[in-house]
């Protein structure tokens, strides 16, 4: 396979699992909270969804549990940010911390354990179209689901009532609650949906991609996912090119060795971060006035009281 | 009416009561804390009662952890500090990992390059200067991103760690490996000479001197000088400190700046006093520690460093649990989380109580 698209097929695997992350944080940014804690709900969820999976032999029941088990730490960080006003960062950052310490230690009995992971299905017809069948559809089911997940938290979030509300409540919660709605509620649920996907992000990690469990292995995708949302202007269809880009810099280095280029791998480990930077400030103003009015509070207030 | 008593109410010195009874919510908190945790340690089977004693004994009452704890806090104490100060002025800074890795870098560059050709209190001096500044350029990207482009610091300082840990792994995996090493990525250890020498014959180095210097000087900036002052002002309110004439944009960079020379200085702390070799994973998630205890302290220097010296000893204690309990080292972040959700969960009390 050329190396196009050796490469763009790694980004499509590579990139699901923070693509699922990445629009759980588009939902809970929208709805005005910014998780850190993403990393630590992908964490639980990867390994709530490799256990899951080794116990009852269905990935499908990991998948469902990780999505539980990721939301339950974020809902431990919406209880905090919404119910005691703590600082939305700080409360991420300890979210990761409880992620990487409880993961450590329930997963160690799971690091030999092998389970019936997702595998490859290569869809009849649409895998034999030259070039892209091979890039786009011969994936995991969980890559499948997230090529219409991505479109349907689009609509969720601009066509529905629910996305209207969402988004209400980080725009202005007063005016939800002046129309009779709790934006408490709103948030919360926001939140929560947001860690759910993280988990599934983390399940698909470690079900699907790497059919393994190890301590740390999401390796800072939950901070890129983070990225990755202000990157596409949290927008859940830009966040597919998003996450795509930073599966393909993943991918890149691995194809170029196969390939005997002796690239040096940190420098294009580093490029997505860079990236990120530089669309930051290429598109500063723009992506701030396309912010959640309730997160540009967050993020420009005084931490000091 | 409400906001007036509000006011007036925080205009009323403390009283001696009111900080008895924080006393008395923090510990609440901490047992709380211990208790859910002991609750994680039950479900793998083992007996919470024994854990807690064997981390306290282990971790207090012998000299080599005390020792451990007081290494361990030299990073994090400035680290914290790193955070505070730009906190101060209303900036957050998430990046001291990052300006740690760039500080232990740029001191591992100088240090390795020179510890055998030159004396050495001579290298430690230059080793201090160039992981204070190269931390200061790192923060200061962040700093100068903010003022001109309005790019999130927060977000800006968050994805720079990462491109200082590749800039580490890239370091030494290639152009600084040890060729008379194992083959693992790692530097050749600094010289004896410009290692940090350790105090009286303890295991502790002289780091913890710097940390503790670096406490009583921000202190000391932020609490009695018009910088310090000044800093506070536009933390507070940055439009009415423009409006007053203040060069805001210079005071926010000058924290910037601080804050990543102290994580830098950190840095070169950490490597010339105990890593004493660069290696993937050295910062061990340090930066976001410290940041926690700048934020556990509310930002104030003297409780910033109590605050880094009791997560170190925490940390710390995860190494018993691995040696006495069988417990996975890393597990100790539970229970670092859960003292921070408790006191994070009963900050909102407090500030009604004020109110009330």
């Amino acid at each position: 396979m050329s190396l196009v698209l050796d490469v763009a097929a790694g980004a499509v695997g590579g990139g699901t699992s923070i693509l699922y992350a990445a629009l759980g944080e588009t939902i809970s940014e929208r709805a005005g909270v910014i998780n850190l804690g993403t990393e630590g709900c992908m964490l639980v969820g990867a390994l709530t969804g490799y256990a899951v999976a080794a116990m009852t032999g269905n990935p499908w029941f990991g998948v469902v549990a990780g999505a539980g088990a990721g939301g339950a730490l974020a809902a431990l960080h919406a209880m905090l940010v919404i119910e005691r006003k703590a600082s939305q960062l700080a409360s991420g950052l300890v979210m990761l911390f409880v992620g990487l310490g409880i993961t450590s230690l329930f997963g160690g009995s799971f690091v030999s354990r092998t389970i019936n992971a997702f595998t490859p299905i290569a869809l009849p017809g649409l895998s034999k179209i030259p070039g892209l069948g091979k890039v786009l559809f011969d994936h995991d089911a969980l890559t499948y689901l997230s090529f219409l997940m991505a479109p349907a938290i689009w609509w969720l979030l601009f066509r529905s009532r629910w996305g209207l509300l969402i988004r209400g409540a980080g725009e202005r919660g007063e005016v939800l609650a002046a129309y009779g709605y709790s934006p408490k509620t709103i948030q919360y649920l926001a939140v929560v949906a947001g860690g759910a996907l993280a988990g599934v992000g983390g399940a698909q990690l470690s079900t699907a991609y790497t059919n393994s469990w190890f301590e740390g292995m999401t390796a800072g995708r939950g901070f890129i996912a983070v990225a990755l949302v202000i990157f596409a202007a949290w927008d859940p269809l830009k966040a597919i090119a998003g996450a795509y880009l930073f599966g393909a810099a993943l991918a890149l280095s691995p194809a170029l060795q196969a390939r005997g280029y002796a690239l040096n791998q940190f420098a294009l480990d580093a490029l997505p971060y860079v990236i990120t930077v530089l669309v930051l400030v290429v598109l500063s103003r723009k992506r701030l006035h396309a912010a959640p009015e309730g997160l540009i509070r967050t993020l420009a207030n005084a931490p000091v009281r | 009416m409400g906001s007036i008593r509000v006011i007036s109410s925080a205009l009323r010195p403390p009283k001696l009561r009111s900080a008895g009874r924080e006393a008395g919510r923090l510990a609440l908190a901490f047992v709380g804390a211990l208790t859910v945790f002991g609750a994680f340690v039950i479900a793998k089977g083992a007996n919470p009662l024994t854990v807690y004693s064997d981390m306290v004994r282990s971790t207090f009452f012998n000299s080599n952890s005390v020792a451990g704890v007081l290494v361990k806090a030299c990073p994090l104490i400035l680290a914290a500090l790193a955070v505070a100060v730009p906190a101060r002025a209303g900036l957050v800074n998430v990046g001291g990992e990052g300006q740690i890795v760039i500080g232990a870098v740029a001191a591992g560059g100088v240090g390795l390059a020179l510890d055998t050709h030159v004396s050495g209190g001579m290298v430690i001096i230059l080793m201090l200067l160039a992981g204070a500044a190269a931390g200061a350029i790192w923060a200061g990207i962040a700093g100068v991103l903010r003022l001109t482009l309005r790019v999130n610091e927060a977000i800006s300082t968050l994805l720079l760690n990462y491109v200082a840990i590749d800039i580490l792994l890239y370091l030494i995996y290639q152009p600084w490996k040890d060729p008379h090493g194992s083959g693992q990525p790692v530097t050749r250890q600094l010289a004896v000479p410009a290692r940090l020498p350790l105090v009286g014959g303890t295991q502790v180095h002289v780091g913890i001197f710097i940390a503790i210097i670096a406490t009583l000087v921000i202190w000391f900036l932020m609490e009695r000088t018009s910088w310090g002052f000044r800093l506070r002002v536009v933390g507070g309110n940055s439009e009415a400190a423009r409006r007053a004439g203040l060069p805001v944009n210079k005071l926010l960079l000058s924290a910037m700046l601080v804050g990543g020379a102290l994580a830098g200085l950190g840095g070169m702390v950490h490597f010339a006093g105990a890593e004493l070799q660069l290696r993937a994973g050295m910062t061990a998630n340090l930066g976001y520690i410290a940041f926690l205890a700048s934020w556990l302290a509310r930002h104030k220097p003297i409780n910033v460093a109590i605050a880094a010296l009791l997560l170190a000893s925490i940390a710390v204690a995860g190494d018993s649990l691995q040696i006495n309990s069988g417990l996975p080292a890393a597990t100790v972040n539970v229970l670092m989380g859960l003292v921070l959700v408790a006191v994070m969960g009963g900050w909102e009390l407090r500030r009604k109580a004020v109110a009330a």
